[in-house]
């Protein structure tokens, strides 16, 4: 069985209604999905304000790395049918949605929703893509805390 | 041999160039690559965190020898979402 696996890293609008039209097959009857969507206003740890963030990738291996993702997920979770794993780069503004991350099964106590959970932390670890963050008060670039392992 | 090297985000910055390529002895490791680049980029010693090594889109340890040709790339712990 063929099941779709998208893996995009875009500069353009993201498009929920279309991306989740390409995971759903003749079988799917759920789909869980998680968009990461840029803050605007931090409250927790030290608040702050954010005009901006600017995304960067290494686009070949961010790719491969999402792929990778996906495979993980399809060997934790067989249930699932599609996966979507979309990025947006560039430069994104306060309550602009800046990833996608879709897995569609036949029904939702499948794995479906620990899958897109799975997917977000994931792509948070070994993904090599950042972003800068500008606020009034100046700019930094954020940093993960995950060191990957040799061929991981 | 010659490789080509990438810099991403912070790393980018210190370095002042995205790209650079490089002529280095055969058998040079991913640790004695990083030693040549801070002699020659003094400020990329002075990132936050430790830097990630990808040899050919591969993380990498240091001991990891780089073949010929390699693409490696440089850059701090990754912050997509």
């Amino acid at each position: 069985m063929d099941y779709p696996t998208i893996i995009t890293i875009t500069k353009l609008e993201l498009d929920l209604d279309a991306l989740i039209a390409r995971v759903t097959l003749p079988s799917t009857g759920a789909a869980a999905i998680f968009s990461g969507i840029v803050r605007g206003k931090t409250e927790r740890g030290k608040a702050h304000k954010t005009s901006y963030l600017e995304y960067e990738a290494y686009q070949p291996m961010a790719e491969a790395k999402m792929h990778q993702v996906a495979n993980e997920i399809r060997n934790r979770w067989p249930l699932v049918e599609g996966i979507a794993i979309v990025q947006r780069i560039g430069r994104l503004y306060p309550q602009t949605p800046t990833l996608m991350i879709i897995c569609t099964a036949e029904h939702r106590d499948t794995g479906v929703f620990e899958a897109a959970r799975y997917g977000i932390d994931r792509l948070k670890e070994i993904v090599p893509i950042w972003k800068k963050e500008v606020s009034p008060e100046g700019e930094f670039w954020v940093e993960g805390e995950y060191i990957p392992k040799s061929g991981e | 041999m010659r490789i080509k090297i990438f810099f991403f985000a912070t790393v980018r910055e210190y370095v002042g160039a995205k790209t650079v390529e490089m002529e280095v002895p055969m058998q040079t490791t991913v640790a004695m690559l990083k030693k040549l680049l801070v002699k020659k980029y003094p400020q990329m010693a002075s990132t936050q965190k430790s830097i990630i090594a990808a040899v050919n889109s591969e993380y990498s340890a240091d001991e990891f020898l780089i073949p010929a040709d390699a693409e490696i790339a440089f850059f701090p712990p990754v912050s997509g979402g």
